[in-house]
This record gives structure tokens, sequence and C-alpha cells, in this order.
């Protein structure tokens, strides 16, 4: 039995990988039960789609970074389940897309391998445990300027100028974002989780998270290799609206060299001057 | 407004700014309309129109920008060789915090 979804792709007409998107839905629509959102007409008629959105998982598909398709579902509150950047697929695959607008043998053979892709019965994916003791609440310290509130839990986390903590248990540790990221993105619809499994470098990057407004990259506090994800983050993104430090943590890691990682790390007093200072000169 | 010291180090000694690839670029902005912090500038008169005019206002390790670039002509340096570089003059300024 093959999947189904709402498919939602930006169409965009005046790029290779624009187009390829479109050949993707197409070919989606032809090989499942899928239908069809179409960006253009949903732009001025709302009613036409709302009851497809609702009533099948949206697959959401981006031909480039400038994210035309993610940035429509966001304005028109839908929940996304699946996205799709053909850029990135491309890049990944080591296929270069050329300047043309006609889609080539290439090209077509991309969007025919995706779809497969995406059309595939995975089988039930391995979830990754959590191997932390981690207490549920935190004590916080709070800053608040207008309506925005930005917390900081005061004990027991290490944090990143890039405003991300880490929450350090014998050998491994968990890693969020602070509420400095969470309030600048505002309604986050999508998290893009790093691979379990894979290393990562301190200051690198640990998945993303996403909203209307920006692709946020989360910066790794620390090095080591990531034994886990929040899996409940691919369903709710927005538990990192509610509470970052809680149910909205990202991902835990296996510490490879924390001692030489603590020297760029601060501690409460230090990210909460910075994240201060941050929140006047910068927060709109 | 550019942030002085990232952890501790003068900004001025981290090399981290975007760089723009030219013969991608299509000027279309998204990325300076992004940026919160002035690190572009526009220059509608002259044949490079966006110009990278304030690196040290660019926040070290913040990669957004090229986030939003449709034709993926924004790159960085690379993060490992800037951590390094930003540890060695910690130790050349004999920081300990």
């Amino acid at each position: 039995m093959s999947k189904s979804f709402a498919v939602l792709p930006c169409n965009g007409l005046d790029k290779a990988a624009g187009c390829i998107a479109r050949e993707i839905a197409l070919n989606i629509l032809e090989n499942s039960e899928s239908e069809m959102i179409c960006p253009v007409l949903y732009r001025i008629a709302d009613a036409r789609y709302t009851k497809i959105a609702q009533e099948k998982p949206l697959l959401v598909i981006d031909g480039c970074q400038t994210r035309c398709a993610s940035k429509l579902a966001s304005e028109k509150g839908l929940k996304v389940n699946i996205k799709l950047m053909v850029n990135e697929e491309a890049k990944n695959r080591g296929i270069e897309l050329g300047d043309s607008l006609r889609l080539r043998e290439k090209e077509l053979k991309l969007a025919q391998d995706l779809v497969t892709e995406l059309l595939k019965v995975k089988e039930t994916e391995k979830v990754s445990e959590s191997e932390i003791v981690y207490p549920e609440t935190h004590d916080y310290e709070v800053y608040q300027k207008d309506k925005f509130i930005f917390r900081v839990p005061k004990e027991g986390f290490l944090f990143n100028e890039n405003d991300s903590w880490v929450y350090i248990s014998g050998n491994k540790a968990r890693i969020g974002v602070t509420d400095y990221v969470q309030q600048s993105l505002s309604d986050i619809m999508f998290f893009t989780p790093p691979v379990v499994g894979s290393e990562v470098e301190q200051f690198g990057e640990l998945g993303t998270v996403e909203s209307g407004k920006a692709v946020f990259e989360v910066v790794s506090p620390v090095s080591g290799k990531i034994i886990a994800v929040n899996e409940e983050l691919s369903a709710a993104p927005e538990l990192i609206n509610s509470n970052p430090y809680e149910k909205g943590w990202i991902a835990e890691v296996e510490l490879s060299d924390l001692e030489s990682d603590r020297e760029l790390l601060l501690d409460f007093t230090g990210y909460f001057t910075i994240l201060k200072r941050k929140v006047d000169e910068f927060h709109v | 407004m550019s942030e002085e010291t990232f952890m501790g180090v003068p900004r001025n000694t981290i090399d981290w700014s975007p760089i723009i690839d030219y013969d991608k670029c299509n000027y279309c902005m998204e990325c300076v309309k992004f940026c919160p912090h002035q690190v572009y500038e526009i220059r509608e008169t002259e044949e490079k129109k966006l110009i990278v005019k304030n690196p040290d206002n660019c926040v070290v390790f913040c990669r957004a920008c090229g986030k939003t670039c449709g034709v993926d002509a924004i790159t960085f340096p690379n993060k490992g060789e800037t951590t390094k570089k930003i540890k060695e003059t910690r130790k050349g300024m004999g920081a300990d915090e």
C-alpha cells in the first residue's frame, strides 16, 4: 500500500529546482492517492484546499532555500509533516542542477528517485531512547521585554553564545536551544533532527529548527556522538516554543572532549548577561 | 552595533563572516532583509550591488542568512578551524574564564 499526502510544491518557475518541485508533485499524484495544493490558487482561495490539508499528512516541496512553499504553509497555519528541498537533495546526491528550466534526463531521474523514496513504506523506524536522567522541571530566572519572556534555568546547565544549552550527566549530555531562539523564530513549524550515530564538533550543526521567519541551525555546545534525538519534536515541534528546556529538548550526545569544550561554554551568570544584552540590542 | 567579543576573544580577531559568490548571486537581497545585524549593504549604482559591509557584526557561527539564499551563493569559513583559532587566541591572552 502506498502512502498518500496533501502535496504543496513551490512550483517556482524561474529556477530549475522549482521546476523539479513541480515534477515531483505531479509524479506523486500519478503514483499514489495524494492530492495537490496549488500554491498559486491557494494564495487567493483558501477554501479550495483547507479540507485536503486537514485530511492528509502535508508534504511540502521547496525547490530552493527561498522556501516559498514552507512560508506559504506557515502563513496558512498548516502543520507540515514532511519536507523536501530539491536543492539540498541534489547536492546530497552530487547532482549539479543547471540553469535550464526544461527538465532533462538528469532532473527527471532525480524527481523519480525522490518520489520512489517518499512513497516507499518504511519499516518501523528505530526509536532512539533517552539515556539521561533529567529533571522534569527547572528553576528559572526570567528576563522580560514587552510581551516576550526569556527564561534561563539557574542550575545544572551550561550554554554557548549561540543560544544553545547543554545538561551534562556523566559522559553523556542533553542539548537544546534557549528561549532566545524560540522567541526570535516565533511559531516553530518544523524540526530537522541530526542523524543518530553521527559525530558533531563543538559549534557544529545539530539539526535545524524552522519557522515562517527563518531556518535556525542548532549550534552544538559540545562535541560528541549523537545517541538520541527528541522524537516527539517531529510531530510536535511547537514543544520548543512551549519550553525548550523541558519537553522541547533537541538531542543527546556521548561526550568526546568535554574538558576542551568547557573552555568555550558559559555558566548561568555568563549566559544571562549575554542574553540580556542581546534582547536589549536586537529583539524586536 | 557589533558584538565586541565572542567567548572573551575580541571579535575583530575572529575571521567569521559570509562570503558572496558573485557568479551565483542574483541580487534578490533575501539575505539583507533577513540579517538584523547590518552585515550587508546594498549598492544600487555599483556593479556589485551587494557587499559584506560589516563582517565583524556577523554573529560568530551563525549561518542563517545562507539558509535564505535560493541560489546558494553564500558560504562561511570552516567551523572547526574557527573554533581552533578562537581557542589559540584565548591561550595567547591567558584567558581563564
